[in-house]
């Protein structure tokens, strides 16, 4: 067996076909040991063997510590990461992170769950915690039609629950979120994951919700450095120009400057560095406002002044 | 009260637990079997998939945290420390453990001599989910290696050599 002592080592017990493009992976401890626990909303990084680092969804129930269960859409025109797993066999082992949310249930009366097409994945696992602590919740689902929602075997489940509600575009019945913006009650939250489009318009439509507001951004938004300007590295002293088109890690990268990333998309924080000076244009989604005074993730935030100082 | 009129102490084993890789839950046990020189038997510091096996360490074949930690963890910060979330294989009761570096003891059939204090490390606040690292400062428990082998059980005495 590979040792990968620094992640977690699962093997694919099974792949499951699901619709339009998604197979659901069920991972387990070779020998069955207990995997790390992990709570609602939480993903996961998996190391594929061409050396991509993926973010996936946990699908399971997190009571359930024997298993991981991950959707994967082979997402046509993608970088690559969907593909390769989708091509991975039963019985392969595949390395993966400790879980960790940056999409956790806060304590509150009510909650609303907004999911668009994949963005169904991080819901599933919340759904059987919801239902436990007894609260009310109700989830709604958008989707081109009825066969290409991701995951319905899971979600299936809650059918008679009255709490699902389905938006087909194909239907020509599509989610106003306006509306279920307006709705939203002062001791209700709003979750929402999707793609960029959906989230981008939850965020300009829900400013009024402020920290009611939860969102949990897939794949990858193309947010380059859109000005030129100078990284200096306060250690070594070095000068390295970011080109217009050039995300700041990237050319990093070019200069031959080591620095750890891992999801590239402004989720997983393994780039965060410490900078010194400069005014930085922060593109992450999980930073706190605290940590953004002092830190910057170089894979996908850039530079509002000529110059940004880094502790490197 | 102690057990042995030349020990200076006299403590117990109140826990077991190992794990076969790095990151996986710890399993508590009844018993645990102890190799000399190389570990115990299917835990992952004896098997090299330990998270720090590629870092190999002759000192760190068994480790070892007091119960009292726990307690403490409880009543001064309100922290619930599961059994074997300190990710140790032994807990004990009433065992000096930061004296023992660089002296041998005796626990049931075995003997181990301490190596060097356990220091916590944010791999256990991964694991957990709970703010620990502060709180483990200098009492992390001890690393230890394995003069003599045998079985050792839950309620075990333990003793200076």
């Amino acid at each position: 067996m590979r040792k990968n002592i620094h992640s977690v080592t699962t093997q694919i017990k099974s792949i499951q076909v699901d619709c339009d493009g998604v197979k659901i992976f069920t991972l387990t401890d070779p020998e069955g040991w207990p995997l790390p626990t992990f709570t609602s909303g939480a993903h996961l990084d998996v190391y594929l063997p061409s050396g991509k680092v993926r973010q996936y969804s946990l699908c399971g129930d997190p009571i359930d510590n024997c298993q991981y269960i991950i959707a994967v859409r082979d997402e046509k025109g993608g970088r690559g990461g969907s593909n390769e797993i989708h091509g991975l066999k039963e019985g392969m082992i595949l390395p993966v992170s400790l879980p960790r949310s940056h999409f956790s249930l806060v304590d509150t009366e009510r909650y609303v769950l907004i999911a668009g097409g994949i963005g169904i994945t991080p819901f599933l696992s919340m759904l059987p915690v919801l239902n436990r602590l007894n609260v009310e919740w109700e989830l709604h689902v958008c989707a081109r039609d009825e066969w290409s929602v991701p995951c319905r075997n899971i979600l299936n489940k809650y059918s008679n629950s009255g709490r699902i509600f389905k938006h087909f575009s194909l239907q020509g019945n599509r989610l106003s979120l306006e509306s279920i913006i307006k709705g939203i009650g002062e001791k209700e939250h709003l979750y929402c994951c999707g793609p960029s489009s959906m989230i981008k318009e939850a965020i300009q439509k829900g400013v009024k919700l402020g920290d009611r507001l939860h969102f949990e951004l897939f794949g990858y938004d193309d947010t380059l450095a859109e000005a030129v300007y100078e990284v200096v590295l306060e250690k070594s002293g070095r000068v390295i120009p970011v080109p217009m088109g050039q995300t700041m890690l990237g050319a990093l990268r070019i200069a031959g400057v080591k620095v750890p990333a891992s999801c590239e998309g402004g989720i997983c924080l393994e780039c965060k560095t410490r900078y010194l000076g400069g005014s930085p244009i922060h593109r992450d989604l999980v930073m706190s406002a605290d940590d953004r005074k002092d830190f910057i993730t170089p894979c996908v935030s850039a530079c509002a002044s000529e110059r940004l100082v880094l502790d490197l | 009260m102690l057990k042995n009129s030349s020990a200076k102490w006299s403590g117990t084993v109140k826990g077991l637990h190992r794990t076969p890789r790095s990151f996986l839950p710890m399993k508590n046990f009844e018993s645990l079997s102890l190799v000399a020189g190389i570990g115990i038997e299917g835990d992952r510091h004896a098997t090299g998939e330990a998270f720090h096996s590629d870092r190999p360490e002759e000192g760190r074949q068994i480790t070892l945290f007091e119960v009292e930690t726990i307690e403490a963890l409880l009543r001064d910060h309100n922290i619930t420390l599961n059994p074997g979330d300190h990710r140790r294989n032994v807990t004990t009761r009433d065992v000096p453990l930061n004296h023992l570096v660089g002296k041998r003891f005796r626990i049931g059939e075995t003997v181990l001599e301490g190596t060097r204090l356990s220091t916590p490390c944010r791999h256990i606040e991964q694991i957990t989910g709970l703010e620990l690292f502060n709180q483990l400062l200098n009492r992390s428990g001890l690393n230890a290696k394995i003069i003599i082998g045998g079985n050792i059980f839950i309620n075990d005495t333990i003793e200076p050599e």
